[in-house]
């Protein structure tokens, strides 16, 4: 008896862990279809022919129709069911009503017509790629020179001078709020972050105002950029909060050789700071990339629109392409996957530090 | 070691004269913060003043502005859209608010599980977050579809007849609250490092003097990331007052076949605050939509002061 327990305990064990991690791994995966299959549903979308796209019930699988080529034309295959309950191949030639012209693949002289309700296509899986081409080549409206590609360079320019002007003018803010010490600051610097709980609404209509009519900036990119170059909360607190870590005796050593603050900023703080820096680039891209209040407020014709804008115009037609909206979409999701996949660590600090918890 | 005289009474500096030494860090500082100081006046005090003041006018931006002080809160408390737009977004704040956070909680807990692959999972959690809110709100336009939706199939292999979210106006909410939580990865990682940072010892102990999990989680685990779920919980409040995008994209899809685009679409059913009030920007009611935001404003201080206050009895603090 005694010999048998002790033999069996660790199998025991090693059985009740094992369900456990299966367990887990279950439970994890039921959460994580949820997350994951919009994605699937979105790439798989994208690669489908516009006849796969309305089929129900859908299929993750794009497929398109078994197609011949006979004398160089594409001719679709079809399964005939005839009434004695046998089945044959055939391609289909034209449509008449509720009937379709058929031809055995075989004899392809040889033409008779079918009920249409007696066909079943032939599917096979295959991937529309030229979708992405149809998507960013489309024209978004008649007569205007302007496709996706149009919308991928403006948002692109927005995205790279916002990310310009917050590093430009939010360092050397968020110095002097960590390193200088100033009378007032530690004061100032509350009111600073105050101001981050100010809805957009509050300033909108003033700022589209001074915008369109004073400065006569309505319908360019000037208003989505000359803002960022002059400081934003958020940004000031991460820099701070990073310039705070760093041991002030390098200041002070530079300080007594002589150096002024400038040039202890410049040449002792700024390159310290390479990670915080770069996470605040990553943030003001997906920012400035994401936006779609400010663009949708400022911008009114085509030539200007960002990649959200000209997204949501997708609608606006007559008749949505579903497929290429898809492709749309993935194309202006993939820069921040893959900004996500070589700067994880920057991603996940910005939100952790959002979230007070390095604070 | 020595000690650098730098700290001083007080009461004592604010009546002396600033030392040369001050007088220089000050202008140097000043310097410094100077683009911030130009953005705040420029950018955020003179628009405060200015929408204030619209607010107390019939300013259409085209038409000469007259005074009419209160009309336009008075137009607005006695205007039928304007409590609808309040009752959605209350109920988005009631509902959406506090599903997120539970459901982040959870996700959390499940990434945090010592298992193969962890930080697999963990991406896969988190992408959804990071597409632009008007792709996914798109993608999920698309799934929700009721003729050829990824839902309706679904639903329909299940044997359930999937609602018309974008005709009906019970279900609309409900879709743009699913469209949300897809996108709570940010939330899902906060509440994760809170988790991490859970004294292992305490949970190890409890687990010694016979607590099962449930009681582990209730009564270490869930206090001890209360600092963490304040924080989700009035930012959450915070967005959710603004909430905009998706629901214009939304309401935008809902009028297609419409012969004209209206917010809210379903029925008003999509008329959040900040919809509202953009619907009223676009129509120049200039005055009417800066009192709706200074509103807000309002409020917004408001939630946030009430929210800080009585968390002081519900969380805690380590140390």
């Amino acid at each position: 008896m005694a010999t048998q327990t002790s033999y069996q305990r660790p199998l025991s064990v090693k059985v009740r862990k094992f369900i456990e991690q299966f367990g887990k791994h279950l439970l994890i995966w039921v959460v994580a279809l949820f997350f994951f299959i919009p994605f699937i549903w979105m790439v798989s979308t994208s690669l489908k022919v516009k006849t796969d796209v309305g089929r129900f019930p859908p299929n993750f699988l794009p497929r398109e129709n078994k197609t011949i080529a006979i004398d160089g034309e594409e001719y679709p295959l079809f399964t005939l069911s005839t009434a004695g309950g046998g089945q044959e191949v055939v391609a289909v030639m034209d449509y008449e009503g509720s009937e379709a012209v058929v031809f055995d693949p075989q004899y392809p002289a040889e033409t008779r017509k079918v009920p249409q309700a007696q066909l079943s296509e032939i599917l096979i899986v295959k991937f529309r790629w030229e979708n992405y081409r149809d998507a960013l080549l489309r024209a978004s409206r008649p007569g205007l020179d302007v496709n996706f590609f149009t919308y991928l360079k403006n948002s692109l320019i927005i995205a790279f001078f916002s990310i310009i002007g917050t590093l430009v003018s939010c360092t050397p803010v968020a110095y002097a709020f960590a390193r200088i010490k100033f009378p007032g600051r530690d004061g100032l610097f509350i009111f600073v972050l105050a101001t981050m709980m100010l809805p957009f609404q509050v300033t909108m209509i003033p700022l589209f105002k001074l915008f369109n009519e004073t400065l006569r900036w309505g319908d360019t990119f000037l208003p989505l950029i000359v803002p960022t170059f002059f400081a934003n909360a958020w940004d000031v607190f991460l820099l701070r909060q990073f310039f705070k870590t760093i041991p002030s005796e390098m200041s002070d050593a530079a300080r007594v050789d002589g150096a002024n603050e400038w040039q202890i900023f410049t040449r002792i703080i700024i390159p310290l700071s390479i990670p915080v820096i770069s996470t605040i680039a990553v943030f003001t891209f997906l920012w400035a990339w994401n936006d779609f209040t400010g663009p949708l407020i400022y911008l009114q014709s085509h030539q200007n629109f960002t990649m959200a804008l000209g997204l949501q115009d997708f609608q606006g037609q007559r008749e949505i392409l579903w497929n290429q909206l898809m492709a749309a979409s993935v194309i202006f999701t993939v820069p921040i996957i893959v900004a996500f996949f070589f700067l994880q660590k920057q991603f996940i600090q910005g939100i952790k530090l959002t979230g007070g918890k390095e604070g | 070691m020595a000690q650098t005289p730098v700290l001083e009474h007080p009461a004592k500096r604010t009546r002396r004269r600033m030392t040369r030494m001050e007088r220089h860090n000050l202008l140097v500082g000043l310097a410094f913060i100077s683009p911030w100081i130009i953005g705040f006046v420029v950018f955020t005090l003179y628009p405060m003043l200015a929408s204030l003041k619209y607010s107390f006018t019939d300013f259409t931006g085209i038409l000469a502005s007259k005074q009419h002080f209160f009309a336009n809160y008075q137009m607005m408390f006695s205007d039928d859209r304007f409590w609808k737009a309040v009752v959605n977004t209350l109920y988005m704040v009631l509902i959406s608010v506090p599903l997120n956070l539970i459901f982040s909680f959870l996700c959390a807990i499940l990434l945090n599980f010592k298992v193969r692959g962890q930080s697999f999972y963990r991406v896969i959690f988190f992408l959804p977050s990071i597409v632009p809110a008007i792709a996914s709100t798109m993608l999920w336009i698309w799934i929700l579809r009721p003729d050829t939706g990824l839902l309706a199939a679904l639903l329909n292999f299940i044997g359930i007849d999937g609602p018309n979210w974008f005709l009906d106006p019970l279900w609309a909410k409900p879709a743009l609250i699913m469209l949300g939580i897809w996108g709570i990865g940010g939330t899902i990682i906060i509440y994760l490092s809170g988790l991490q940072d859970v004294s292992q010892t305490l949970l190890e102990s409890a687990e010694l003097d016979g607590a099962n999990w449930w009681q582990r989680l209730r009564n270490i685990t869930i206090p001890m990331v209360s600092p963490i779920t304040l924080f989700n919980l009035i930012t959450g409040v915070i967005v959710m007052f603004q909430y905009f995008s998706q629901a214009y994209v939304f309401a935008k899809f809902a009028s297609i076949g419409k012969a004209d685009i209206i917010v809210g679409r379903p029925m008003d059913s999509t008329l959040f605050y900040s919809v509202f009030l953009y619907d009223k920007f676009t129509n120049f009611r200039y005055g009417y939509a800066s009192a709706m935001a200074w509103v807000m404003f309002l409020v917004i201080l408001l939630c946030t002061v009430a929210l800080l206050k009585v968390s002081n009895r519900f969380t805690y603090y380590a140390g």
